[in-house]
């Protein structure tokens, strides 16, 4: 399939989890782009799921304790500055695992379109803005390129009799992870521009035609949105 | 009228001590190929970034003198809109790469310099089928191994059909063959082409003309006759050299012995099949073979960085493993704290292993703050510190020179009496001055290659 109906589909589906009122459909909605995300490779798929449950995760431990709604408390906790007293109503869990999953859905849909659609074919389809479509398609590329620099980095390490062992070890590569990340965006730029990045009168490479399945998903994304305002 | 010409050309990087290029003059005619030769740091890629328009462009840093390319002053020119007269290979493939597949990423030049849509793909088609890499044409880029790579840079330079091609050393990862290939398929072009080089044995057969940069001056622009008696009287070790392999019996107790090992990143496509190594204590053996034939892996098995899927790999003592990518080698903040890694932070030791690579009072400057060649040292003296007892050395003289590729030679055979040395090289000068006996993946993999 052509990946901008596929991307379309994938917006459309975050956007009806942004628009959704209820905890289930949110849900629902998850669990397709769950499904959708398992067709990556294993070794691909785990950062990304990881991620994408890890923000989910993340969002409904916090959130009951920042959040301040609902009178049928669970749980009281102390004062504490700033953010005032600590308490846990029921109302604030369900807001939390409605907020929790909602990030979930996002994230994996942008997990689906970072693992399994063609970024190149994506980019060579933008008719315009295509700069902002290729500096996405570049910042999707930051993940997968960060993996396999900090497996080199273990991996020479190792290559020396250097073990990098526990969360000290690993949060030790993180500076030169983005050092190396700068100076390989520098040169790459620089490669771009001497390639004629940026330049007047630009042209694409011809695009195949669109046939049956990239009109359905092109319209499953806008009945997507559709559904999330209205419906779900 | 000259193609291109430099006149008095002087450039400095921001906050750099020194100039990079220095009253550099000379002119650049349609379909000549020059060699440009120098130490790393001479300037060579200084003086192709200038042509290319992205010095002063891209990099800033005070420009003086005048760079003209097909009748457009550089300064008022942007490299992109250069770009088409110009098309520049960079030394290092994999930060050049924009897209995730082959044929894309070919296409993106052409589709930048406005190629009308209908011709964009047959000539990204055709340029990867003059390359050698047709075959590539759907595979992703990250799948790549770094000869294939460079194969599928030159191809998206070669798209451009410019009319001034420049290489900076575009046969660093390349397989013999396939070097001269690039050299020649340059040359075929039409264009007026300048190649740096750090082989020189790769590049003067084919050169017209011969540049040799040092500290950032032209101390010699000559025909290739005259350059050759130029170097032999000057600079000895940058001219071409027999490589004649040896083949001693391998001798001495064994330090690493890798039987019937087979590997496949993915099961269905082996790397390895049934392949044999026999390491001893005091030789240095070097592991040749063609692009992608899994050089690098059985390397990896070797050192113990990678586990074969099947057979048996016994080794003895420490083993270290040196990367083909010296960016890997720039963990720490300081080059001594760098080298010091492996020896528990022993700064004696990591000072004596630089000095021994001719980084002597480098010890307390950022590893990034070092030169492409002074890099590769450091990543090896990082390896060196640990006295191992199998050393496996990737592609070492990846953008070594000459000079500094004798000492780094002189060096491996010093220690060779304390360890067991593989070298995984297509440099086959150094191969056969550096080797007791070389072993290949070529060809059949299946055949045992002691």
């Amino acid at each position: 399939m052509s990946p901008v109906p596929a991307a379309a589909l994938l917006a459309g589906l975050a956007a009806a989890a942004l628009l959704a009122d209820r905890t289930i459909s949110v849900a629902a909605i998850a669990l397709v782009l769950f499904a959708i995300c398992l067709r990556a490779p294993a070794s691909r798929r785990r950062v990304y799921l990881l991620g994408a449950m890890l923000s989910g995760l993340g969002v409904f431990l916090v959130s009951p304790f920042v959040a301040s709604i609902g009178s049928h408390v669970l749980w009281s906790g102390p004062t504490v500055p700033v953010l005032g007293r600590l308490d846990v109503t029921s109302e604030e869990l369900r807001e939390a695992l409605f907020q929790g999953l909602r990030l979930t859905a996002v994230a994996l849909a942008f997990a689906a379109y970072a693992l399994l659609l063609d970024h190149d074919r994506l980019v060579q389809a933008a008719g315009f803005a295509r700069r902002s479509v290729l500096a996405i398609a570049l910042a999707t590329r930051l993940v997968p390129t960060l993996e396999r620099d900090a497996a080199g980095l273990v991996e020479a390490l190792r290559g020396r009799g250097v073990e990098v062992a526990g969360l000290h070890g690993r949060a030790r590569l993180v500076s030169p992870l983005l050092a190396g990340s700068l100076e390989r965006a520098l040169n790459l730029a620089e490669a771009m521009e001497a390639r004629g990045y940026g330049r007047p009168g630009a042209t694409r490479s011809p695009q195949p035609a669109w046939g049956g399945r990239e009109w359905l998903a092109l319209a499953l994304g806008a009945l997507a949105v559709v559904a999330g305002a209205l419906w779900l | 009228m000259a193609l291109a010409r430099v006149e008095n050309l002087s450039f400095r990087y921001p906050e750099a001590p020194g100039p990079a290029l220095d009253g550099v003059s000379l002119e650049l005619e349609r379909g000549e190929v020059v060699a440009l030769l120098g130490p790393s740091g001479g300037g060579k890629s200084s003086l192709l970034r200038a042509l290319a328009g992205l010095v002063p462009h891209f990099h800033g840093g005070s420009f003086g003198g005048r760079v003209e390319v097909a009748g457009r002053d550089t300064r008022n020119t942007r490299p992109a809109e250069l770009a088409g007269d110009v098309a520049t290979l960079f030394q290092d493939p994999e930060d050049q790469v924009v897209f995730t597949r082959v044929a894309a990423e070919v296409a993106f030049g052409l589709e930048n310099i406005g190629t009308p849509s209908a011709f964009i793909l047959p000539r990204a088609a055709a340029a990867l089928d003059a390359v050698g890499a047709e075959h590539l044409a759907d595979r992703r880029v990250a799948e790549l191994s770094g000869g294939e790579l460079q194969r599928v840079c030159l191809a998206s330079v070669l798209a451009l059909e410019p009319g001034l091609l420049l290489l900076d050393e575009p046969t660093s990862q390349l397989d013999p063959d396939g070097a001269e290939e690039a050299i020649e398929l340059a040359r075929a072009a039409g264009a007026a082409v300048v190649v740096s080089e750090q082989r020189p044995d790769r590049v003067l057969g084919a050169s017209d003309r011969v540049l040799f940069l040092d500290r950032g001056r032209i101390v010699l622009d000559a025909p290739r006759a005259e350059a050759l008696d130029w170097l032999a009287r000057n600079r000895p070790a940058w001219l071409p050299r027999e490589a004649e392999l040896r083949g001693r019996e391998p001798e001495g107790e064994p330090a690493c012995r890798l039987d019937a090992v087979s590997f496949g990143y993915v099961p269905e496509k082996p790397v390895l099949a049934d392949a044999a190594l026999d390491l001893r204590r005091g030789e240095v053996v070097a592991l040749t073979g063609p692009n992608g034939s899994g050089k690098t892996t059985l390397a990896k098995i070797a050192a113990g960085l990678l586990e074969a899927n099947s057979g048996t790999v016994a080794r003895s003592g420490r083993a270290c493993y040196l990367s083909q990518d010296p960016g890997r080698y720039l963990v720490r903040e300081r080059v001594e704290d760098e080298v010091a890694l492996a020896v528990d932070g022993d700064l004696e030791r990591a000072r004596a292993a630089l000095a021994e690579l001719g980084l002597a009072g480098y010890g307390a400057r950022h590893p990034r703050d070092l030169s492409s060649g002074e890099r590769e040292r450091l990543a090896l003296a990082a390896v060196l510190v640990a006295e191992p007892d199998l050393l496996v050395l990737d592609e070492p003289t990846r953008g070594v020179d000459p000079e500094r590729k004798d000492e780094l030679t002189a060096l491996l055979r010093a220690q060779a009496h304390t360890r067991a040395t593989l070298v995984v090289t297509n440099d086959r000068v150094f191969a056969a001055a550096v080797a007791d006996r070389s072993v290949s993946t070529a060809d059949d993999r299946e055949a045992a290659l002691v």
